[in-house]
C-alpha cells in the first residue's frame, strides 16, 4: 500500500468505526477512538474489563498518526502509521473481523419510485474468496465471485459490479424480494465447484516441484538412517520426526478462505 | 500435477445463515468494502518477491544481505546455515528471512536460541528493525504465551523449559553462535536436534574450526543425509582433520545449505584504522619493581626452581607489573602466602619484591590514560586484562569527574546490557576487561585504548572488532600503551610490526592461528620465549621467528585452494 492509500484507508476506517476526527491536515490525522475501535486498535483488555464491571464512563484513546516519520508535528506525540507497523496491522485485522457479512438492496432507479405496483429484485450471493497456494512458499489471490440465487449464474469480478451501484440496508418501499431457487448452502456448493475447476486449471508447476523436492528429502532421510531393525528407539523417533518435518515443510496444498460474503438484491 | 488437495473453509457458512435467519448482525457497506481492501492489502500475489523490504524501519539492508535472504527463501527453502564472516550482518539476514515468512503467514511460532548475553540484543533488533514482536524468555509460563521468543540456549535445554520447548512445533528455529553445536555428543546438539521445526537457520561465523566433522554435524542438524552417512562422509570427503577430498562435490553439497559472505568480497565498506603507540616511561620506583620481578623470574628459571607452571605464573607477574601495581599486588600476595605456608621462612626475595611494590606511589600509565581520555574528549573504550587495573582506572577517572562505566565477563546479562546503554547514552568511557563474549557492539565509539595487551591475537582482534565493525561510520583510532624496555614493548612489536594486527583486518585469523598453534597456544609460546630467552636480543630474534611463522601460515591459508570454497561460499568458482 502506498502512503496515500494508507492515509485514505485510515481515515475511512476511523469514520466507519464511529471515531471522532479531531484534526486532519496533509501531514497528520488525530482522532478520538470509538469504544469499538479502541478495543481493536489499543490493546488494553484489563481496562475494558474494569470499566465495564464498574459501570464507569469509558475514556477512549486519542491517537495521532503521521504518515511520514519526519513530518511529526512538534510537541504532539504522534505515531508513524505505515504498512507493516503493528497499529496498521491491527487496523487491517479489525476491518476484516468486522466487515464480514452483509445484506443490501440497490436503491431504486427514479422510474420505479412513482410506480404503483411492487417490483422484484434479482437476488445475488457475493463471496470474496482468498485462495492461498502453499508449500514451503506461499502466494495468495482474491477471487470475487457472485452467484445468481435463482438462475445459478456465476460471475467473476462480481465485486466490481457492486461498487458501481448505490445500496441501502432497508428494503425500499414498493419493492419485494422473490424466493430463491438455490438455498445458501447449495449456492456455496456451486461456487466451490467453480473454484475447484478454477484452481485445477491454474499453473500447478509449483506443486509439482514441491512434491519433487519432498520426495528427494524423504529419499535422503531413508538413505541416511540405518535399516529399521538396526535402529534404537531414539533413532527411530528421530527419523519419524524428520519425515514429519519434511512433509510439514513441503506438502503442496491450496487453502481457500472467505474474506466476506453478502446478499445483494439488484435491480433487474 | 493432476490435482492438488484443496481445503475449503466453510466455517463462515453457519454464521452467515444465522444472520439471515435472525435478520441482524449485518455489517455496513463501508465496513464491507474496508474488509475487502484490508484483505487485498495483506495478500502476497507472488512466490518470489521480498515483501519484508517494504516494512523495514529506519535502515536499508545491504545488497549481500538481501541476496542471502532471497537465496535462503528460494533455493534453500528455509533451512540454511548463515556463515558470513563476523560483522557482515547475519542477524539482519535472519531477520529478513523471518519477517518474510511471517508476512506470508508461513511462520507464526518462532524460537530463537542465543547465548544469554545476546538475548536482549536480539529481542531489541527484531522489534525495532523488523517490527517482529519478539519477547525475551524469562519465565517458564512464557513458552505458550508468546509466539516469538528469544531464549538462552543454556536455559532452554534444562527442565522445565526443555519439556515445554520439545512439546512445541516451531515454524521457525533460529540458533545464533551455532558453532556451539559442532559436537553431536553434546547436550546442545542433541537438544536442537530434538526440537520440532519447519524452517531453521543456524548462524555462525566459523562453520568449520578444527575438523570437517564439525561441518558435517551442523549440516546434519538441518538436513540429515545431505552429506551422506557419517561413515561414508569420512570415506568420501575426509582426507585429514581439515583436509577435504572430493572437494568439488563436497563444496556443492555444502553450498546447498550454507551461505558465506566474506569481508573481502567488498560487501561492506570498512572505515580506516589509525594506530598510535603511546610510549610510557616508568618512574624510578616502578622501574625498580619491574626489574626486581624480572631478575626474580630469570634467577628462578636458571636455578631450575619450581616447575614450569609456577615459572609461567611469574611471567604473568611481569605482565601485571606492566599493567599496574594493583594488578601485580594480588599475584605477589599469593606468592607471599605460599611461601609463608610451605616453607619455614618467607623467601627473602619475595619479601624484597613486596618492599619494592610498596614504594610505588605514582602510576605513570594510569596518569597517561586519564590525560589521553581528557585529550580525546569523545567516547573511549579502555581495555585492560586485569580486574585490579580496571578498578584502579575507574577510581582515577572518577577523581577527574570523568563518567566511566565498568564492563566484565562476570556481569549478569542485564547488567551488561545496562552498562552498554549507559556508555552509549551518558558515560564517556567504558573500562572493559572482556572483549570476547559475543554481542558487545560499540560502533558508536571510535577510540580504543589498549591499556595493556592480551597475548592472544584472537582476543586483540575481538577487542578491535567491537568497535571497528559493520555500522561504524568513523575512522577508528587505536591507542596502544607500551611501557618502554619491558616485555610489553616486545609483544606490541610482534603484534603491530611483525603481524600487522592493528592496521588491517586479518581474515581467517582463527585458521592461521590453528596452523601455528598445533603444538602449543601462541600465548604459551610467548610466555616460554620470555622465560627462556637470555636477553632482549634473543627475545626479539625468537619473536621474529614466530612472526615469520605467522606470516607463512597467513600466506598458506590465503593460497590454499582446498580451503578456499569454505571461506568463500558465494562464488562457486
Amino acid at each position: 500500500m502506498e502512503l496515500i492509500q494508507i492515509k485514505e484507508f485510515a481515515e475511512r476506517y476511523l469514520t466507519a468505526y464511529g471515531c471522532h476526527i479531531l484534526e486532519k491536515n496533509p501531514d497528520f490525522l488525530q482522532a478520538r477512538l470509538s469504544v469499538e475501535a479502541d478495543k481493536d486498535l489499543v490493546h488494553r483488555p484489563f481496562y475494558w474489563m474494569y470499566v465495564e464491571k464498574m459501570g464507569l464512563e469509558p475514556n477512549p484513546t486519542i491517537l495521532t498518526f503521521v504518515f511520514e516519520p519526519d513530518k511529526a508535528p512538534e510537541g504532539a506525540r504522534a505515531e508513524h502509521l505505515a504498512y507493516g507497523t503493528p497499529r496498521f496491522s491491527q487496523m487491517l485485522r479489525s476491518a476484516q473481523k468486522n466487515g464480514r457479512f452483509i445484506r443490501l438492496y440497490e436503491e431504486p432507479r427514479t422510474q420505479f419510485r412513482s410506480a404503483g405496483n411492487s417490483h422484484g429484485y434479482e437476488p445475488w450471493l457475493a463471496v470474496n474468496y482468498k485462495i492461498s497456494s502453499i508449500c514451503d512458499r506461499k502466494k495468495d489471490e482474491i477471487l470475487h465471485l457472485g452467484i445468481h440465487l435463482r438462475t445459478g449464474d456465476i460471475r467473476e469480478q462480481f465485486y466490481e459490479e457492486l461498487l458501481n451501484r448505490r445500496w441501502t440496508p432497508k428494503l425500499p418501499a414498493h419493492r419485494h424480494t422473490v424466493s430463491h431457487a438455490f438455498t445458501i448452502p447449495e449456492a456455496v456448493g456451486e461456487l466451490e465447484y467453480f473454484l475447484q475447476g478454477y484452481i485445477e486449471h491454474q499453473d500447478l508447476s509449483w506443486a509439482d516441484s514441491a512434491m519433487e523436492r519432498l520426495e528427494q528429502e524423504l529419499e535422503q532421510i531413508h538413505s541416511f538412517y540405518p535399516e529399521e531393525w538396526r535402529m534404537s528407539d531414539e533413532l527411530h523417533a528421530e527419523k519419524k520426526q524428520r519425515i514429519r518435518e519434511a512433509v510439514w515443510q513441503y506438502h503442496p496444498r491450496v487453502e481457500v478462505e472467505v474474506v466476506n460474503a453478502g446478499l445483494f438484491y439488484m435491480n433487474p | 500435477m493432476e490435482s492438488v488437495p484443496i481445503r475449503m473453509d466453510r466455517r463462515w457458512l453457519n454464521h452467515f445463515i444465522t444472520h439471515m435467519e435472525q435478520d441482524n448482525g449485518w455489517t455496513t457497506w463501508d465496513r464491507f468494502q474496508l474488509a475487502v481492501e484490508a484483505a487485498q492489502a495483506e495478500i502476497v500475489p507472488e512466490f518470489d518477491t521480498l515483501q519484508c523490504l517494504k516494512v523495514l524501519h529506519g535502515f536499508s539492508p545491504l545488497p549481500h544481505q538481501v541476496d542471502t535472504a532471497r537465496r535462503v527463501l528460494g533455493e534453500m527453502r528455509g533451512r540454511a546455515i548463515l556463515a558470513d564472516e563476523v560483522g557482515l550482518g547475519k542477524t539482519i539476514e535472519a531477520g529478513l528471512i523471518l519477517k518474510e515468512y511471517m508476512i506470508r503467514g508461513l511462520v507464526k511460532k518462532v524460537l530463537i536460541l542465543v547465548p544469554s548475553s545476546l538475548v536482549l540484543q536480539w529481542t531489541r533488533e527484531l522489534n525495532q528493525k523488523f517490527r517482529i514482536p519478539a519477547m525475551a524468555q524469562k519465565k517458564a509460563w512464557m513458552w505458550d504465551q508468546y509466539d516469538v521468543l528469544v531464549a538462552s540456549i543454556d536455559t532452554a535445554k534444562r527442565d522445565p523449559h526443555r519439556t515445554a520447548v520439545l512439546s512445541t512445533h516451531y515454524d521457525m528455529l533460529i540458533v545464533d553462535e551455532a558453532h556451539k553445536l559442532k559436537n553431536r555428543r553434546t547436550k546442545n546438539w542433541q537438544f536442537v536436534n530434538e526440537i520440532q521445526k519447519k524452517y531453521s537457520l543456524l548462524l555462525t561465523a566459523t562453520p568449520m574450526q578444527n575438523d570437517l566433522h564439525e561441518l558435517y554435524n551442523l549440516v546434519t542438524l538441518l538436513k540429515p543425509g545431505q552429506l551422506g552417512q557419517q561413515n561414508s562422509f569420512s570415506t568420501n570427503y575426509v582426507a585429514g582433520k581439515r583436509k577435504p577430498k572430493n572437494e568439488a562435490q563436497l563444496r556443492e553439497e555444502v553450498m546447498r545449505v550454507m551461505i558465506r559472505n566474506r569481508r573481502s568480497d567488498g560487501h561492506v565498506h570498512f572505515t580506516k584504522r589509525n594506530v598510535i603507540t603511546v610510549p610510557i616511561t616508568l618512574s624510578p620506583e616502578e622501574r625498580a619493581l619491574y626489574d626486581g620481578v624480572t631478575t626474580f623470574v630469570r634467577d628462578s628459571y636458571r636455578r631450575g626452581e619450581g616447575n614450569l607452571k609456577t615459572l609461567l605464573s611469574l611471567i604473568i607477574l611481569q605482565r601485571e607489573v606492566c599493567s599496574s601495581r594493583d594488578a601485580a599486588f594480588l599475584t605477589l600476595f599469593k606468592l607471599f602466602k605460599k611461601g609463608a605456608a610451605g616453607q619455614e621462612t618467607l623467601s627473602p626475595k619475595v619479601q624484597h619484591l613486596v618492599e619494592l611494590l610498596r614504594r610505588v606511589k605514582e602510576q605513570s600509565k594510569v596518569k597517561e590514560a586519564v590525560r589521553l581520555v581528557q585529550e580525546i574528549g569523545e567516547k573511549v573504550i579502555l581495555f585492560t586484562e586485569y580486574r585490579a587495573t580496571q578498578d584502579l582506572l575507574l577510581r582515577a577517572l572518577a577523581e577527574k569527574n570523568i563518567y566511566a562505566v565498568p564492563y566484565r565477563g562476570g556481569f549478569a546479562r542485564n547488567k551488561k546490557d545496562w552498562m552498554m546503554e549507559l556508555f552509549q547514552k551518558r558515560a564517556q568511557v567504558m573500562v572493559a576487561t572482556e572483549a570476547g563474549g559475543e554481542g558487545i557492539n560499540l560502533q558508536f565509539c571510535h577510540h580504543i585504548i589498549n591499556f595493556d595487551l592480551p597475548w592472544n591475537p584472537m582476543r586483540v582482534e575481538q577487542r578491535i572488532g567491537r568497535v571497528h565493525r559493520f555500522g561504524q561510520e568513523n575512522d577508528v583510532t587505536i591507542y596502544n600503551f607500551a611501557t618502554e624496555n619491558t616485555i610489553e614493548e616486545h609483544i606490541l612489536w610482534l603484534l603491530h610490526e611483525k603481524i600487522n594486527m592493528f592496521r588491517t583486518v586479518i581474515g581467517d585469523l582463527e585458521t592461521i592461528l590453528g596452523q601455528i598453534e598445533q603444538q602449543e597456544e601462541m600465548e604459551k609460546s610467548l610466555m616460554r620465549i620470555m622465560l627462556e630467552a637470555d636477553d632482549d636480543q634473543e627475545i626479539r630474534r625468537r619473536l621474529s621467528d614466530l612472526g615469520d611463522q605467522f606470516q607463512d601460515a597467513h600466506q598458506e591459508v590465503a593460497n590454499t585452494p582446498q580451503q578456499e570454497w569454505l571461506r568463500d561460499g558465494t562464488h562457486p568458482n
